[in-house]
Formats: C-alpha cells, structure tokens, sequence
C-alpha cells in the first residue's frame, strides 16, 4: 500500500494496490496548475482513500482537479467518465516502488526545459 | 516583460527586470505542492505586477516562508522569503517566450524515488546562494 498526502498534512490519502500509468504530464493545464509539469499514477477509485479538506476545480468539461484547500497541493485528477483516480507522485511517501513510464502531452511542453531522459514520449 | 497567470486565471501578472535562470528544486515541500518537482525563476519583488489577485491565498510553510496560491484552482504559484525583497515564481505558469532555461538542479537529496536527474545540468544538495540573485 501507498501513502500520500499534502504538503501542510490535512489532506493524506491510501493507494491499495498498484501505481498504474506513472507519467509525466506537459499539458498547459497541468503546467499552470503544477507550476512546472505534474506527475502522476492512477488506481481504481475505490482503491484511492481520501481523507481532509479537497478542492476540486472543473479546468475542462471532462475532468476535475483536486487540491488542498489549505496548502493548495496539486493532488488529484479525474476523469468523469472513467473509474480511476490520478494522484500526484510527489505526494507518495518513500519509497514508493514507482518508476516513471512515459511522458505525455509533450506537444505542449514549456519552452524552458527539454525532455531528455530517456522515459518515453507518448 | 513576460506574462503569467494560474490555471483558472483569477491571478495574472507580469514581470519586469531582472529574472533569474530557473532552478528546479527538489526538496520534500516542493515535490509535495506541485506535484512532481518545482521549477521557478525569481525576481525583485517590485517587479513583479500583480493585475489580478483575486484567487491567491498565502500558506505559511514555514517560520521564514510563504507559499502563494491559487484557492480556485490550485496552481502552484509563488514562493516569498520573509527576509529578502525577491519573489520565486512558477516557471509553468509563464507564458513561452521568456527567455529563460532550467540552469541548475536543487535539493537532490531529497528527490523522489521515481525518476532520474537525465540532464547534464549542475545538481546542488542545498541551495547555494545563487537563488538569492
């Protein structure tokens, strides 16, 4: 099982099970709401257990994303036609047995870095 | 002059003079805020022009810093010294076009356990002081 949870702690949460998918998301919409780029695994919604304080906010028509409230940690993101649940890696406790497989959106990537480290763009 | 703003747009401003190159820090506060790693420049803080202010909250993150963010969005957006007259902005929430590179790594012994530091880049343990220019 892995653990996660905000910066300021009011918000921590349980994975049970796998981290599916890990990436590395370059959409602005991520990009802005990250400050940098967001990386993230998902799980099953049911195996996703949130406790605290989260602010969810409707970027798009398609997908929610949830913060803290207190501390505005990026943590979540959902889709609403799917049963998963995305939460940010750099919220997970070590170790967190993840490795990253791929990175996404990278048409949209800032202009200030490159992608060079070998993990695949999708 | 470059432009920025968070994600639902209830914070935009500009910066003016002197940015920084960005750092990409590392350390345990930023991995949790942002997500992954945070990459930021900075500026004096008089040059930074705040035009709209209408979502940002300040967290105390500590007994010498604030964190600034968006409450309607979320976005990861501002870091303040108490001590210095400098303001640490997101990288991601600037417009193409500044100009600026990632220069240097941060805090690497805190990074997380899921990705590698690929570039060539300079990697510091801590700061060193350059983030204070």
């Amino acid at each position: 099982m892995n653990r996660g949870s905000c910066l300021c702690g009011d918000v921590t949460y349980t994975v049970v099970g796998d981290v599916m998918g890990a990436s590395v998301c370059h959409c602005s919409q991520c990009r802005k709401q990250s400050g940098h780029v967001w990386s993230s695994g998902h799980a099953p919604e049911q195996l996703v257990k949130i406790s605290g304080n989260v602010s969810w906010c409707e970027a798009s028509t398609t997908a929610k994303r949830g913060f803290c409230a207190r501390c505005g940690s990026f943590l979540f993101w959902k889709a609403h036609d799917e049963d998963t649940m995305s939460f940010s890696l750099g919220s997970l406790e070590k170790p967190t047995g993840v490795k990253l497989e791929k990175h996404i959106f990278t048409a949209d990537k800032g202009d200030y870095y490159e992608i060079n480290d070998g993990v695949p763009k999708k | 002059m470059v432009k920025g703003s968070c994600l639902c747009g209830s914070v935009a401003f500009s910066l003016t003079g002197k940015m920084r190159d960005i750092i990409a820090c590392h350390c345990t506060q930023c991995r949790k805020q942002s997500g992954h790693f945070w990459a930021a420049t900075s500026v004096a803080e008089r040059d930074l022009n705040l035009e709209s202010k209408k979502g940002l909250t300040w967290f105390r993150a500590s007994d010498k810093i604030n964190r600034g963010f968006c409450e309607n969005c979320g976005s990861t957006l501002f870091y303040k010294p108490d001590a210095e007259a400098r303001i640490v902005v997101s990288a991601g929430c600037l417009e193409n076009g500044s100009g600026l590179n990632i220069s240097r790594h941060a805090f690497i012994a805190d990074k997380g356990d899921y990705y590698e530091i690929a570039d060539d880049l300079p990697t510091h343990d801590q700061f060193t002081g350059i983030e204070n220019e």
